[in-house]
């Protein structure tokens, strides 16, 4: 169990290393920062100034160097655009996005998972066609037409519910319903289909053959099974939640990661952009590697390192 | 002597009666204005506004002050100037109670008021002054570098600037958005902090304090009670970056913000249905155009001057202001805004497709030709479909070609855009300012110039005299409207709205501004 850690965390080492010179190229092809910074009339000289204090001024690999240096003694750099260090702002709206991400992530498992499974138990009857429809509905609507929809019916008509910024539950409401409808779609399809594979298996036969009650076979035998994939698909979808609900809180101005990321990119704060897509990363590779860790929890027939 | 004595002492009832309502009467008339002035002074409530970009501290810092109007937003609040636009009078004199220059041009004196103080409870002196100036380094600011000489500390309310020979527009530069140089912070308390710190927590003369902020989200402030020319009104001003246009509108009908900036046609149209709000165009000194980047070519159709009018009378300037600004545009002629100082009001080539056709013909041109791109400034790309429609009727067939903001921009100033391009500026200033990066020899975003235009520029920077000055920036516009050097839309309405709860908005009011202002005016219903 050990080894296979440490393995596991090699190679997220490796992918880390990988990732941080992608990012860092991919950040660059965007094209020069400066020219966005600085007063529409300003001189070459002024340009080249302000990239000589940004540290632009020097070759792409000193650059590399000096960002996987600082990295190496957890500086993140600083924020070409608020002047402070990128890890302060990412941990000020880190908490923002856990919220969200699990409200989200709350609303597709409870939502999804258990219309999946009454869908593959009831397979071809109306519960099963009702549950494909929400299925397509909510796979088919963009999160974004959601998302104003929601704030048009229930903030501006009827006014239950503000319209945007966080800090009480009434704000979460609309930004999760808007992303967990999604995911809750996609894990009732996954549901469905992982559920309807464990339950044409042998041993639910011969569950059924030993006359087990029908909820047993269910919840005992099958669900545990079919849960795996279900699992595995949720963690990840929790991770990108976090990292990747950029419209949804640009749309209810919630003050995520997303959004950072968003603004990051839209003015080309090299920084801020590293930093948000680099711990989305580790962020991954841990979810993964729990999930991983999981699976021998739920499935003892799962053995790591053979 | 007893009696007379008694009949002061004596005090009938009703002397009593008349005595104590006469006294009461007093004291109510001698405090109850002071009561009422004393209310209407204390600020109250809450004003949000809701911005429509992401907030950036570095607009708190005036220091860092961009050729863009954006972060007047928050100097307005936060800070103030020696001299700078107000309702009415586009150099106002503000922390500055006067100021003159000298007969010979060489030297400019400004006289601070007393009784000035930061948020902190600092003196504003001329030490600051001083250390405001040195300190800037926004737009513009190599420019005051080589042309003021020295700052020079007068006396206690006294600075004067001087200069290595005379500029006349000093006070452009200095006392508009045209740069912060002019925005003066406290010296001790930026040493102590250090300009970072300083973006983070400002301190400013101005007629609201900093209270806190979340970066990129949110900016509060809160009424200066020792403001020096009124106390505000509302007591606490929120600043919340909503870049998403659908949301702010939204806000505004839930009252969640009073006050909104930079909506499209269709949702100001939204806006003006609704009758418990206002829409309120502003109009910033910009004007949006197209630019003939080949007329110096000699191989391109755009050298001929009767082709470049020809575009100008092709468009329809009038239907593409109705379709994106709801008609609130203001058509024009120039690519200078009537705004602005030596401006020169010229009315647009009208729409006549027939005599575009016309022009086009005697050019050599009787089927139209093929225009190449038609780069819009990002993301107004439905202007760039609207206007090359237009032009496509008359048989001159550009293709809308959309790139990413920066490199618009980037491409633009190293002038790889080819073809034509649909810009525009909303940089303050004045005409000379303006037609230094558009239309001078070497300017930031022009591709090439023309002689006689270029010895006017070069005489007009030297001229002293207002009325010949006037006179030759006036000629400079009309050879540019001759020449149809450009192809002028309009200077467009920002459009902009208040809330229900919303008295006096302030939107629109100071000079060169596009947002709400003076703060210290703004009013709240009661």
């Amino acid at each position: 169990m050990h080894r296979y850690i440490l393995t596991r965390l090699f190679y997220a080492f490796i992918s880390l290393m990988l990732l941080s010179v992608t990012i860092f190229c991919m950040v660059r092809i965007t094209g020069d920062p400066v020219v966005l910074m600085a007063d529409p009339g300003a001189k070459e000289e002024d340009l080249q100034a302000l990239r000589k204090e940004l540290g632009l001024d020097r070759t792409y690999i000193e650059q590399y160097i000096i960002f996987i240096s600082k990295l190496a003694r957890g500086d993140f750099g600083k924020s070409f655009m608020y002047r402070v260090p990128v890890l302060e702002l990412y941990l000020q709206r880190l908490p923002a996005s856990v919220e969200l991400a699990g409200a989200a992530m709350a609303i597709s498992i409870v939502l999804g998972i258990p219309l999946g499974i009454f869908s593959a138990v009831r397979v071809n009857t109306w519960l099963d066609s009702f549950s494909n429809v929400f299925a397509n509905l909510g796979l088919a609507m963009p999160s974004f037409w959601l998302g104003i929809m929601l704030m048009l019916i229930f903030a501006v008509n009827l006014q239950w519910l503000p319209v945007q910024g966080s800090g009480t539950y009434k704000h979460i409401i609309m930004p999760a319903v808007a992303l967990g409808l999604v995911f809750s779609a996609a894990n009732m399809r996954l549901a469905r289909s992982a559920m309807l594979e464990v339950l044409g298996g042998e041993y639910i036969k011969l569950a059924r053959i030993k006359g087990l009650p029908e909820r047993l076979v269910i919840l005992k035998h099958a669900f545990k099974n079919a849960i795996i994939p279900v699992l595995t698909f949720a963690c990840i979808n929790f991770a990108l939640i976090m990292n990747g609900a950029v419209v949804v809180e640009s749309i209810f101005a919630w003050p995520g990661i997303g959004r950072l990321l968003y603004e990051g990119i839209s003015s080309r704060d090299f920084p801020v952009v590293q930093t948000t897509v680099l711990l989305g990363g580790v962020m991954i590779i841990m979810v993964n590697l729990v999930v991983d860790l999981l699976y021998a929890y739920i499935d003892p027939r799962i053995r790591y390192g053979q | 002597m007893s009696s007379s004595s008694g009949a002061h002492t004596k005090l009938t009832r009703r002397q009593l009666i008349q005595g104590t309502l006469g006294g009461a009467t007093g004291l109510v008339v001698w405090r109850w204005p002071w009561r009422v002035a004393h209310a209407a002074a204390q600020p109250s409530g809450q004003l949000t506004v809701g911005v429509h970009v992401t907030l950036s501290p570095t607009w708190f810092d005036p220091a860092e002050t961009p050729g863009i109007i954006t972060p007047f937003m928050f100097l307005y609040a936060l800070h103030d100037a020696l001299v700078k636009p107000m309702p009415g009078n586009t150099l106002t004199p503000s922390l500055a109670e006067s100021w003159s220059e000298n007969p010979n041009g060489l030297t400019y004196e400004f006289l601070l008021r007393s009784g000035l103080t930061f948020h902190n409870g600092d003196a504003v002196t001329t030490e600051d002054v001083k250390f405001s100036f040195l300190r800037y380094k926004g737009t513009s600011a190599r420019e005051f570098k080589e042309r003021v000489r020295d700052v020079e500390i007068v006396d206690a309310r006294r600075v004067r600037f001087h200069l290595h020979e005379p500029w006349p527009d000093f006070m452009t530069f200095y006392g508009t958005p045209a740069t912060g140089a002019g925005w003066i912070v406290p010296k001790k308390y930026v040493e102590k902090v250090g300009d970072d710190g300083f973006k983070q927590q400002p301190i400013g003369a101005g007629p609201y304090k900093f209270v806190s902020q979340e970066a990129g989200i949110k900016a509060v402030c809160e009424a200066y009670d020792k403001y020096w020319r009124k106390v505000p009104a509302v007591k606490r001003l929120v600043f919340t970056g909503v870049p998403e246009e659908t949301t702010r509108v939204a806000m505004l009908k839930r009252q969640e913000a009073d006050i909104t900036f930079g909506l499209g046609g269709a949702l100001a149209e939204d806006v003006r249905r609704d009758t418990t709000l206002k829409l309120e165009p502003v109009h910033p000194p910009a004007v949006w155009f197209i630019y003939f980047a080949e007329q110096w070519d000699p191989k391109s159709p755009w050298h001929d001057q009767r082709v470049r009018l020809a575009a100008n009378y092709a468009i329809d300037k009038q239907a593409i202001n109705d379709a994106e600004t709801l008609g609130l545009s203001k058509l024009t002629g120039s690519t200078i805004p009537r705004e602005f100082d030596y401006a020169l009001p010229i009315e647009p080539y009208a729409y006549d497709p027939v005599k575009a056709k016309q022009l086009l013909k005697e050019a050599g041109y009787p089927n139209g030709f093929d225009a190449g791109d038609l780069t819009p400034n990002p993301p107004f790309y439905s202007y760039a479909e609207g206007a090359a429609n237009f032009l496509a009727a008359v048989g001159i067939k550009a293709k809308v070609r959309t790139v990413e903001r920066a490199t618009f921009f980037t491409s633009w100033r190293e002038k790889k855009l080819q073809n034509l391009i649909l810009g525009a500026s909303g940089a303050p200033g004045n005409t000379p300012v303006r037609l230094d990066a558009f239309v001078t020899k070497g300017g930031s975003y022009a591709y090439g110039s023309y002689p006689d235009i270029d010895e006017l520029l070069t005489k007009q920077a030297k001229e002293r005299d207002r009325g010949k000055r006037e006179a030759l920036l006036h000629e400079i516009q009309r050879l540019m409207h001759a020449k149809a050097m450009y192809l002028p839309l309009f200077e467009p309405a920002f459009l902009c709205a208040s809330g229900a709860r919303v008295a006096y908005s302030g939107l629109g009011k100071v000079p060169q501004f596009a947002y709400a202002g003076p703060y210290e005016d703004i009013q709240l219903k009661t």
